[in-house]
């Protein structure tokens, strides 16, 4: 059943789509344009499909976001332009991810080259990480004539895309495909080779004008509780192994214990559940009232049949037995399992680059995405900000702005 | 975003792009012509100016729409006349709108009811920096019956107004045509031989929309009554397109320069006037129903036609479908083909064979406990509708047979539509 598990929901159709743009409003002042974090303008990208003009809805979403096929998969879009549509007080909101799933489906299958590289400046920069926040940074300084090399540890791009988000929800072909397209821009990617141990920063100062470092926050972060305790397996280091295909139902007892209440913990569990593991139970600090994980992902777990429990926070553990202590009434629940996997956040490794990020934890303003080194600029997941995709694509577009502007001068045009 | 030259040369006039809007409430005045330039349309024909002693005085409300299925806007229908400012203030329009807008086109739709005005006005918006001049001979809704349809036809009347056109201006001029009239030809012709320079079709279509069933008049009331008027938008471009493709396979009218109206709201709606013949397009009902932004599509969804096609000029694409449009009596009859069901994307509604049963010859019956059509080949006809009704698109063209003595190659005959639906 390994196919089943893997299996993305299937996308709307043309007239299915034709149908959810014809439901848009087009309204005036488009709230959902003003919702997206990273300047998505899906108001501008429905009206071009209402008026049947696919491949400029194309267009609209490729020249502002590299991986705008990902983010119409993966972003929680009832936080940003979902929940400003006002279609909702009607009946629902607009399936605006949905949409530009299909319409970035339609720009793949067409085979259209939409980004073009800038005139050559004469200037290069070399990229450490190629998550989201790397890959959207070299495409914006690719396209303003800047020579772009990324280094990525791994032996493969995409980053958190493609060692943690499951296959059901982001194949891993539409991951490869908007690589593909922005190393088509001329981005030398070499993947494999980790800065700080296989080349050093310094080196890489050397050898470019500025050097951008978007590593992410691999690290996960631990429970005192599990501290040491064999049954326990971070949810990143699980979630990798899922997507290396290294995992399968029998490897997996019959009951998983999964603690955290994000959209990581989501994905854990929901993939247990796919992977055919009998039982799963999540328990999350958070009440449902505050739940971290978007709505979306909290029905999907639901509806694959895990057990979720809200409210409870670990307070002790022996080997296989966690016990949680209800966080504001008197309640206590102790439960066995044989696996658990925690999933109670991230945070970066930053080991062999000697960088500064305390400054950018503070950066506002000017400031931004700049770091102590005046030659090294930092953005994604390791700066201030939300730790979704479509914040990871503005910081990167941002941050290559920051040092366009700092490379040729001049105002940034973005 | 891509960029295509779609420029086009009309009457000697140098369009930006072929996008217009038609004249109507859309171009009343100079802020809102303005604002449509802003937003990238070609030209405008500004709203008809009639002679200084008419007076236009409208009903309220004056508009109605005709739904089908829950989308609106359907048709249009609308009650307006011509412009309600004082000729003076239009003219100054006009002016100031060529002045600020150089490289636009700034056509002026003139209406009079005697020969003189049609000449006045003609001299006095030539005088204005018009660029073009629009002859309205075709508004249905006017409360004067020596202006509008009715002279449109006319084909006298029509001959001896563009002649006085002519006197008035040297300016190129178009005339509106009717299409409340059964053959156009005999209108456009007498046109020519006044002079026009060529024809802006469709105008709006007389209509009754709705009629309010408890106080039994028709909408919209105006007091407790109601009067027929001009029907616009999609409803009537096959109306539009019919009228075109009648014209520009007429003998001697072949390279008639065409400004094509009625019913365009998306680039592929403005393609399909273009392979007809239309040179210009103009709109109206779809910028009342969503705003000028709408040329912003318009204009790139044609561009990225133009590349498909691989065509840099806009007027290489112009009149490339006529030929393929002939009487019905010379098409090929010798084959029929048949449906092709995917049975993957069969949902089992079963909308194709009620279809067939009450639409058509009874190919299509029901396996009820299967839950889907059964298709019997000796009573289908070929007529495809089963595939048009099909909500998941699941019937194609199929087999293609000759039929029981006829001659010809079915691995020849060209049936398959490269259109999306939609």
């Amino acid at each position: 059943m390994v196919n089943d598990y893997q299996k993305e929901a299937p996308g709307l159709t043309l007239s299915t789509a034709m149908q959810e743009a014809a439901r848009c409003l087009l309204c005036a002042d488009a709230p959902c344009s003003k919702a997206c974090p990273a300047g998505t303008d899906p108001a501008r990208f429905i009206r071009s499909l209402r008026f049947q003009n696919v491949k400029g809805a194309a267009e609209v979403i490729r020249e502002n976001n590299a991986l705008g096929a990902v983010c119409a998969r993966v972003c929680p879009t009832e936080r940003y332009c979902e929940s400003a549509c006002p279609r909702g007080k009607i009946d629902r909101p607009i399936r605006i991810g949905d949409l530009q799933r299909y319409i970035t489906d339609m720009e793949a299958s067409l085979g259209m080259k939409i980004l073009k590289p800038g005139k050559d400046t004469g200037k290069k920069v070399a990229i450490v990480g190629a998550g989201p926040a790397g890959l959207q940074a070299a495409t914006t300084l690719r396209q303003r004539g800047v020579a772009v090399t990324i280094f990525e540890a791994k032996q493969k791009a995409g980053g958190y895309l493609t060692t943690g988000i499951p296959e059901y929800r982001l194949p891993q072909a539409i991951v490869d495909h908007e690589v593909a397209r922005i190393v088509d821009l001329g981005v030398d990617l070499r993947c494999g080779v980790r800065v700080g141990k296989d080349v050093s920063l310094d080196q890489l100062k050397q050898d470019y004008d500025a050097v951008l470092v978007t590593v992410g926050c691999q690290a996960a972060k631990q429970l005192d509780q599990l501290a040491n305790n064999v049954c326990t397996e971070a949810a990143i280091s699980f979630l990798a192994r899922v997507k290396a295909g290294q995992v399968t139902a029998s490897d997996l007892p019959d009951h998983v214990l999964v603690i955290g209440g994000g959209d990581v913990a989501m994905d854990v569990a929901t993939t247990l559940k796919r992977l055919g593991v009998p039982h799963v139970t999540d328990v999350a600090y958070e009440e449902f009232s505050e739940f971290r994980a978007s709505k979306t992902e909290l029905a999907g777990t639901r509806a694959a049949g895990v057990t979720l429990i809200d409210g409870y926070q670990p307070v002790s553990a022996h080997q296989n037995q966690v016990t949680f202590k209800h966080r504001k009434v008197a309640a206590e629940l102790t439960i066995e399992a044989d696996k658990i996997i925690y999933a109670v956040g991230q945070r970066a490794d930053l080991t062999g680059l000697d960088l500064d990020l305390q400054h950018n934890e503070r950066a506002l303003g000017a400031a931004k995405y700049h770091t102590t080194d005046p030659q090294v600029f930092a953005a994604g997941d390791i700066v201030a900000g939300d730790q979704t995709v479509v914040f990871a694509v503005q910081k990167g577009k941002e941050a290559a702005g920051e040092i366009c502007r700092t490379l040729l001068g001049g105002n940034d045009h973005d | 975003m891509i960029k295509k030259d779609l420029s086009v040369d009309f009457l000697g006039v140098h369009f930006e792009n072929p996008f217009c809007l038609s004249s109507s409430p859309v171009g009343n005045c100079y802020e809102m012509c303005a604002r449509a330039f802003d937003a990238g349309w070609g030209g405008v024909v500004f709203k008809t100016i009639g002679p200084a002693d008419f007076k236009v005085d409208e009903v309220s409300p004056r508009f109605d729409e005709l739904q089908k299925e829950g989308t609106p806007f359907v048709a249009f229908k609308n009650m307006e006349q011509i412009a309600e400012h004082p000729l003076a203030q239009n003219l100054a329009d006009l002016r100031k709108l060529k002045q600020n807008y150089p490289d636009k086109v700034v056509i002026a739709s003139i209406m009079g009811p005697t020969e003189d005005d049609w000449e006045e006005l003609a001299r006095l918006v030539e005088e204005a920096g018009a660029d073009m001049i629009e002859m309205n001979l075709s508004c249905p809704q006017m409360t004067s019956h020596a202006m509008g349809a009715d002279v449109g036809t006319n084909p006298d009347l029509c001959q001896r107004y563009c002649a006085a056109v002519k006197r008035g201006s040297k300016l190129p001029m178009m005339a509106k045509m009717t299409p409340n009239i059964t053959t156009m030809i005999p209108v456009v012709k007498a046109c020519l031989a006044g002079g026009a320079d060529g024809i802006a079709l469709i105008n709006t279509v007389k209509s009754v929309a709705n009629v309010d069933l408890e106080k039994k008049v028709g909408l919209p009331i105006v007091n407790g009554q109601s009067a027929v008027s001009g029907l616009s938008g999609k409803a009537v471009k096959p109306i539009a397109l019919r009228f075109l493709q009648e014209l520009r396979s007429a003998a001697g009218l072949e390279q008639l320069p065409v400004s094509g109206i009625g019913g365009i709201e998306t680039w592929s709606d403005a393609a399909e006037f273009i392979l007809l013949g239309a040179t210009t397009l103009q709109v109206t009902t779809a910028v009342m129903q969503y705003g000028y932004r709408i040329v912003e599509d318009l204009k790139n969804g044609l561009m990225h036609y133009m590349e498909e096609q691989g065509v840099d000029h806009l007027s290489d694409l112009v009149g490339q479908a006529t030929k393929q449009i002939v009487p019905a009596e010379q098409l090929d009859r010798n084959y029929k083909v048949y449906p092709k069901i995917d049975w993957d994307k069969c949902i089992g509604c079963g909308r194709c064979f009620i279809s067939c049963q009450d639409g058509a010859h009874q190919a299509l019956s029901w396996d009820d406990d299967q839950r889907r059509p059964v298709f019997d080949k000796s009573k289908c006809v070929g007529c495809q509708l089963c595939a048009l009704v099909c909500p998941v698109h699941a019937i194609t063209l199929g087999l293609v047979e000759m039929k029981p003595g006829r001659e010809g190659d079915p691995a020849t005959v060209d049936v398959a539509s490269q259109r999306l639906p939609s």
